[in-house]
């Protein structure tokens, strides 16, 4: 099984090794640019009059004001870019654990050998984990370090970023989950992205919606796009309710898609 | 006698409307060579991904290695190579033995060095930059490095050179040698009757023979062309037990029998002075292709 993992992080390790950089070099972006949006307070008018789903998408919403370090690292990152990055670095590997890797023809020699399919997709999945785990810090790192150039860490601890990290990427990571489960029940890798991204999409739409058509707040409690934005880590760390339910949906999504994996025919 | 290695009762697999494999029966001993013989779409790469636990079969059963087939334990025993060898491209064989090595919990690097030596292959460059025919030896040397007790092989010798191909087939001869049972399939005949013990021909999902190679060589049609001082009397054929046809073209006869020679040998010398005898040597084709063709019966030699 660790065989199993250390090939697949072995895959991705270049990968890795390019999206580490450019997390780090949006990084530097995010705070060399800060400086205009803090001195701008115009800026925070203009966008306390935008619509409230907006604001809510932005992370904008509840005085979280564009110019302060919370305000812009949540409506120009957190909210949107970070999980965006997480998200197409995941759905890529999560679809290719099985489905992809069933596809190419390459899975066939491997579950050949004295291994079950279910440990290779939990191995795999472990390493789709161990990756974006490597990224989170990555991120972490480089916000910690390149923040106080410009004083983006104003009133901001290190662990505050680290709860908005993580709670960001727990977040992508459902939505990476749902390509590995449609990916493990299906074979199918094109099913496996595009369910994942259109729900990703959907998610996101529906949670702008919701804050503004009575009939959408319904939706909320089941969007992962809300567990994330609601809670703002950033402002209020990581509480139970910004990790928790995400953290469920993976795991309920793995364990769901591994029985009809056990049993189905392999293409 | 041995429990069979492999053993399939009933086996039948559908894909949706279509029948893929229907009620195949079929025993294979430690120490034989199964040829698993059909046209394209006969159903053979369905059969062995069922004895691999790859697809679940509709109906009927099927055990590998007195477990039912899938077992992943069992796993470790089997050797495999599927019809159409994918590997990682950025792996190099050595990478890949390695990891299955680990995998099987047995790693015998000597074996696996001795192996590529035999089969001329070099395991330090990766998949993707080997041609087709050092790719197949990649799969073979896998199969064959845990030194399995059963030899799975969906068509192990296409793309192989000649030489590759005529090792291989000793390689073969040498698993069974140590008590180990190989499958493996083709649409290659004269492969079949080289390397295999017993030869099981499947058309339409169906088994249409199973039989020892050497008993199905017994009961083909043999043919026999007859060279003539001049040219012959072939009334002295007429009545003669076993002889199917007598075809002559001036001094040449060629006589088609069924069942033992020896009759038609007489009949032979009473039709004239015979200055050559030759075997013609494609019977055993003419038998596979008119298994092969809808107008072949089914055969039954066992």
């Amino acid at each position: 099984m660790w065989s199993v993992l250390t090939h697949a992080m072995h895959r991705r390790r270049f990968a890795l090794a390019w999206w580490a950089l450019g997390v780090a070099g949006m990084c530097g972006l995010l705070a060399a640019a800060y400086p205009t949006v803090r001195d701008n307070h115009e800026l925070d008018n203009t966008f306390a009059n935008l619509s409230p789903g907006i604001q809510t998408l932005l992370g904008l919403s509840n005085n979280n004001l564009l110019s302060s370090p919370t305000g812009y690292l949540d409506s120009q990152f957190y909210a949107n870019i970070w999980p965006l990055i997480v998200l197409v670095f995941t759905i890529g590997f999560a679809a290719w654990t099985i489905a992809g890797d069933e596809q190419a023809g390459t899975l066939e020699l491997l579950v050949a050998n004295p291994i079950s399919r279910v440990r290779i997709a939990l191995a795999r999945y472990t390493a789709l984990l161990a990756l974006t785990a490597s990224l989170v810090i990555v991120c972490v790192v480089a916000l910690s370090a390149l923040a106080p150039s410009t004083g983006l860490n104003h009133g901001l601890p290190a662990a505050r970023l680290a709860a908005a990290t993580v709670a960001a990427a727990l977040c992508a990571l459902v939505f990476a989950s749902v390509a590995f489960a449609v990916g493990a029940v299906t074979g199918s890798r094109p099913a496996a992205l595009a369910t994942s991204a259109g729900l990703a999409i959907a998610g996101y739409v529906l949670e702008g919606l919701a804050a503004q058509v009575a009939a959408l707040r319904d939706t909320r409690w089941i969007n992962p796009w809300h567990w994330l934005l609601v809670t703002d880590p950033l402002r209020h760390g990581l509480t139970t309710q910004a990790w928790l339910p995400a953290a469920g949906a993976c795991t309920v999504l793995v364990l769901v898609a591994l029985p009809p994996l056990a049993r189905r025919d392999l293409r | 006698m041995h429990d069979p290695i492999v053993h399939t009762h009933g086996l039948t697999k559908r894909f949706g409307s279509t029948t893929a494999v229907q009620d195949l029966s079929l025993s294979l001993y430690p120490g034989r060579i199964l040829g698993f013989l059909g046209p394209n779409g006969a159903g053979k790469t369905t059969t062995i991904r069922i004895l691999m636990g790859m697809l679940r079969p509709t109906s009927g059963r099927a055990t590998v290695l007195g477990k039912p087939a899938g077992d992943v334990a069992t796993r470790r025993r089997i050797g495999y190579l599927p019809g159409d060898l994918r590997v990682d491209p950025r792996l190099t064989g050595t990478d890949l033995f390695a990891w299955f090595a680990r995998l099987r919990g047995q790693h015998e690097p000597d074996l696996v060095a001795a192996l590529c030596d035999r089969l001329g292959l070099d395991p330090s460059r990766r998949f993707g930059a080997l041609s087709k025919g050092n790719r197949q030896k990649v799969g073979i040397i896998q199969a064959l490095s845990h030194r399995p007790e059963l030899l799975i092989l969906d068509e192990p010798t296409t793309g192989l050179d000649p030489i590759a191909q005529r090792e291989f087939l000793v390689l073969l001869r040498e698993t069974a040698a140590r008590g180990a049972a190989v499958l493996f399939s083709s649409h290659v005949l004269p492969e079949v009757e080289h390397a295999a013990t017993d030869v099981a021909i499947i058309r339409g999902g169906r088994l249409v023979t199973y039989a020892a190679v050497a008993d199905l060589l017994d009961r083909a049609r043999r043919r026999i062309e007859l060279r003539y001082a001049s040219p012959p009397a072939t009334a002295a054929f007429d009545g003669v037990p076993g002889v199917v046809d007598v075809t002559v073209d001036g001094a040449t006869l060629i006589v088609t029998i069924d069942g033992p020679v020896g009759p038609a040998l007489r009949a032979a010398t009473d039709a004239g002075m015979v200055q050559r005898v030759m075997p013609v040597d494609d019977d055993l084709e003419n038998l596979f292709m008119t298994i092969y063709s809808d107008r072949g019966d089914r055969i039954e030699v066992h």
